[in-house]
């Protein structure tokens, strides 16, 4: 038996002498660890799952006004004759311009209405036809929601009102067939969402309405997102090309940095929580067996011994701890999830816990630093233990 | 019915009579004759580019910058803290309507006129009442979908908070039950002693609660006192870390309360179960080496 | 075996210095029997620790086999106690998780010793000392005669050279005290050096050399 094993093996009989205290310690390092695993899966949770959320609607460039996130700023003005100029870049595989507006289904039943041009498979950039598909340009693709506020189905005709211009009164409503009732990505919980053809939204305007609030753009195979880009900026220097990960990032900045500071505050004090558990936990454990731990130095067991006993019963603690964290922290992770999901604006598709293997790796690297540091303490206190002074206490 | 009208733009003139005042009213019609019109500007924007009071700059509605129009800066305002915009950059201005009007050229048009009503209980109906008097305009009650959207987003955040604490507050009981198992454990000898002298368990499970309550008693206070501590450098961290002037703590009365209430008979739990693995064994077991 | 001149032992106190030992010289030869009896308080066990290694003195040279102690490092003073001192506490100090056979075979597993002869030396120890069947057995089982004698087999797990016992009859009853020192008698007549610290008389007259301690000196 190694030395490593004979230490492991001497810990684990040390531990098991007080099965409770020992199961009090390995319960609380699972609570605590299962809190920090899912501040860990928190941590980039958002910005992994929007991201996939921005790659999924098969588009890695976003045409933007200005630097500000998407859908916040001005509008591109001359929209189609920008995507036709940028459809033209070798880089560029695709460009669409995409316009959201206010609109009102009579009687009254507010909703927004995404315009949305180009020839494009249904499934993409929102209009998943679940009713076979969208094949005509002059009607609506709306969502479920909708489709039950309205009581409507794929076939019957709704008459909307849309508002055109910011500041002009909305224009009379007009009639739109329901193509079909499909899911938007990007709707949270309580969104009523439908689309349209660009074609057909301006001629509900009036003829006017040529303004997107943003361009996406699909950049051509073996180009790449950033080669579309810095096309983009040489072709157009007035436009303000994004790509998803750049989005990504500015998100971060913004909406999502308020669970990127929670989740390293929780981080922080759960591993102090977990520190200190396993310090107190070890540091007593070895004040009641001072006398014992004497007496095996007298027989001879190195100070390297005994403190490696010490180590190994607090990685044995943190260790078992921790690997009760990692299902608990799963199960609590779909709790959370489930609560912060609710958050209005939020898409359906969006997590908040995303698991990622360097999540765990992490946390495995945070308990082991944990262990190491909880034992220090008490290593140093069996390591500097004065064995004839102890051994003359004991008797006295 | 009384109505009160209130006009109001986006961000640009909210708030216009709150934040300059009659004094500032009384003054408007001088500057507009001398001089370029008058804004106000965030203090976030009048620390990013390094404008001061009384320095004319340029505004222009293009975000190409065409057609800028001068304005003197009158004075700086801390935009309201807006949770629903933390993180957000607060480069705003103020500008008087007729200013923005002119600025944005939108032909004495604007995009919402609000309405505040009496009882705001009467909005749906209102908002029916006046609709088909306004032949092409939106008129929708606003109270009800965006307040309580506003609010639904801090009544999820505080359910996502209490869970954390829920957590929390399990990984802290089991670190008491822990800590309660040790203190039980080195007076083993001490209450084997007692029992053999012929103390009951009942008299020492007595002497060990009021210990619990001594303790956990003072371990709440101490937590709350520490809180009450800490909740000051959180909020400058976090004012300084987002730029705002939102408060993320505050230790309140109904807080403290309901800590106190969660962590005495916690703790005073935690002392009676650990005791009672001890009191369970026979006296002379106890005493033994 | 052991060689000792002028060893003193001082313990820095608030109240002042306390001088446990003060200048002791001995000599202890291989397979002898010593006893140190004193009054308490007469620095025997500090006598016994230095010579078992567990403490330094504060002046004065001490050889184990013609090596210096003093310099050693503790890792080396370690394997001394492991491979060739054995102790014996007057609390016996087993541990307490661990069944009789276990607590005498930690020692030869620190030493390095495979299982099989463990379980073999392990099983020869506890016929010798007269506790085969209370092999599995914990401390909390025993008395504290066989639990003393427990102690016994577990310092001569490794075949130590010298046996060094402080106070091992202290909490045992007159009857029970005679075993063991029996017991010790029988160690020492199988060739181990053995030092008792002890203040019982009838104890130290069963070794063949017995040294008086008074206030830290030794009366010869």
């Amino acid at each position: 038996m190694s030395t490593a094993t004979r230490s492991l093996a001497f810990a684990a009989r040390s531990l098991l002498r007080q099965p409770g205290r020992a199961g009090v310690g390995i319960l609380g390092i699972a609570a605590v660890g299962a809190l920090l695993f899912d501040m860990l899966l928190l941590s980039r949770g958002l910005v992994v799952s929007f991201r996939e959320l921005l790659d999924s609607v098969g588009f890695d460039v976003r045409i933007l006004s200005s630097d500000s996130l998407p859908m916040g700023g001005a509008r591109l003005a001359n929209a189609s004759q920008i995507a036709r100029d940028l459809a033209a870049l070798p880089e560029v595989a695709e460009a669409i311009p995409i316009r959201v507006i206010d609109a009102e289904a009579v009687p009254a039943v507010g909703f927004a209405l995404m315009a949305i041009d180009g020839d494009f498979r249904a499934g993409r950039a929102g209009r998943a036809g679940r009713d076979g598909g969208y094949e005509g340009s002059e009607g609506l693709v709306i969502n479920q929601r909708l489709a039950d506020a309205l009581k409507v189905k794929a076939g019957d005709t709704i008459r909307v009102r849309v508002s055109c211009v910011s500041g002009r009164a909305p224009l009379p409503p007009s009639p739109f067939p329901v193509a079909g009732v499909g899911e938007f990505p990007f709707d949270d919980g309580a969104q009523l969402t439908a689309s349209t053809s660009w074609a057909r939204l301006r001629s509900a305007c009036g003829g006017e309405g040529d303004d997107a609030d943003m361009l996406l753009v699909a950049s051509r195979e073996g180009h790449g997102a950033d080669a579309a880009v810095r096309a983009i900026r040489r072709a157009r220097p007035d436009l303000h090309p994004a790509t998803n990960e750049e989005i990504v990032a500015r998100m971060q900045q913004g909406s999502f940095s308020y669970f990127r500071q929670i989740s390293a505050v929780l981080s922080t004090i759960t591993l102090l929580f977990g520190f200190l558990l396993i310090t107190v936990l070890l540091t007593v454990s070895v004040n009641q067996r001072l006398a014992e731990i004497a007496a095996v130095r007298a027989l001879g067991f190195s100070r390297g011994r005994v403190a490696a006993d010490v180590l190994w019963q607090s990685a044995l603690l943190v260790g078992s701890g921790g690997l009760l964290a990692v299902p608990l922290g799963f199960a609590l992770s779909l709790w959370l999830d489930r609560i912060l999901k609710a958050m209005p604006g939020v898409p359906t598709s969006i997590h908040f816990f995303v698991f990622e293997p360097r999540a765990l790796a992490l946390h495995a690297t945070l308990l082991v630093v944990t262990a190491l540091a909880a034992a220090m303490y008490p290593i140093r206190l069996v390591a500097a233990l004065p064995i004839a002074e102890t051994l003359r206490n004991e008797v006295v | 019915m009384a109505r009160r009208a209130i006009v109001s733009l986006a961000a640009a003139a909210l708030a216009l009579a709150q934040t300059l005042g009659d004094n500032t009213a009384a003054s408007q019609a001088d500057v507009t004759r001398d001089g370029p019109p008058e804004l106000l500007v965030s203090r976030q924007l009048l620390e990013a580019q390094h404008l001061s009071v009384g320095e004319v700059v340029s505004i222009s509605a293009d975000p190409k910058g065409d057609q800028p129009q001068p304005f003197r800066i009158a004075g700086v305002y801390e935009p309201l803290p807006d949770p629903m915009r933390l993180g957000a950059l607060r480069h705003e201005v103020r500008l008087h309507l007729p200013d923005l009007v002119s600025l944005t050229s939108s032909a004495d048009s604007v995009d919402a006129i609000n309405v505040a009503l009496p009882d705001p209980a009467t909005a749906a109906a209102f908002a029916r009442e006046v609709a088909p008097r306004l032949p092409g305009m939106m008129v929708r009650s606003t109270s009800a979908p965006d307040e309580a959207q506003r609010a639904a987003t801090f009544i999820v955040l505080d359910r996502f908070h209490l869970a954390i604490a829920i957590v929390t507050v399990i990984g802290s009981s089991v670190f008491l039950l822990a800590l309660t198992l040790m203190l039980v454990d080195e007076r083993r000898e001490t209450v084997g002693i007692l029992r053999l002298i012929g103390f009951r368990r009942r008299r020492i499970l007595l002497y060990m609660l009021a210990e619990g309550v001594v303790l956990a008693g003072t371990g709440a206070i101490t937590g709350v006192v520490l809180a009450a501590l800490l909740q000051g450098g959180v909020n400058r961290f976090f004012q300084w870390r987002y730029d705002t002037a939102l408060l993320f703590v505050r230790v309140t009365p109904g807080v403290v309360a309901r800590s106190i209430a969660m962590s005495v008979p916690l703790g005073v739990l935690a002392s009676i179960a650990s005791s009672w693995t001890l009191l369970r064994h026979e006296a002379i077991s106890l005493s033994r080496r | 075996m052991i060689d000792g001149r002028a060893l003193t032992k001082t313990f820095p106190m608030v109240a002042g210095p306390v001088h446990a030992l003060r200048g002791v010289s001995l000599t202890i030869a291989a397979g002898e029997y010593l006893a140190v009896r004193g009054p308490s308080g007469c620095g025997k066990s500090t006598l016994l620790h230095i010579l078992g290694c567990v403490d330094t003195p504060t002046s004065g040279t001490l050889e184990f086999e013609g090596r210096a102690i003093e310099a050693l490092p503790d890792a080396e003073r370690s394997r001394l106690r492991l491979l060739a001192i054995g102790f014996v506490f007057q609390r016996f100090f087993l541990l307490p998780m661990l069944t009789a056979a276990e607590n005498i075979e930690v020692p030869q597993a620190e030493a390095g010793v495979g299982r099989v002869e463990r379980r073999r030396r392990t099983a020869e120890l506890l016929d010798y000392v007269g506790l085969a069947h209370r092999a599995d057995h914990r401390p909390a089982q025993l008395s504290g005669g066989e639990a003393q004698r427990v102690a016994i087999a577990r310092a001569l797990a490794n075949r130590p050279r010298l046996l060094l016992a402080d106070e091992p009859t202290g909490e045992l009853d007159r009857a029970t005290g005679e075993q063991i020192a029996a017991l010790i008698d029988r160690v020492n007549a199988d060739g181990t050096a053995v030092v008792v610290v002890t203040h019982d008389a009838a104890i130290a007259e069963r070794a063949r050399r017995t040294l008086l301690m008074r206030d830290g000196t030794l009366e010869l």
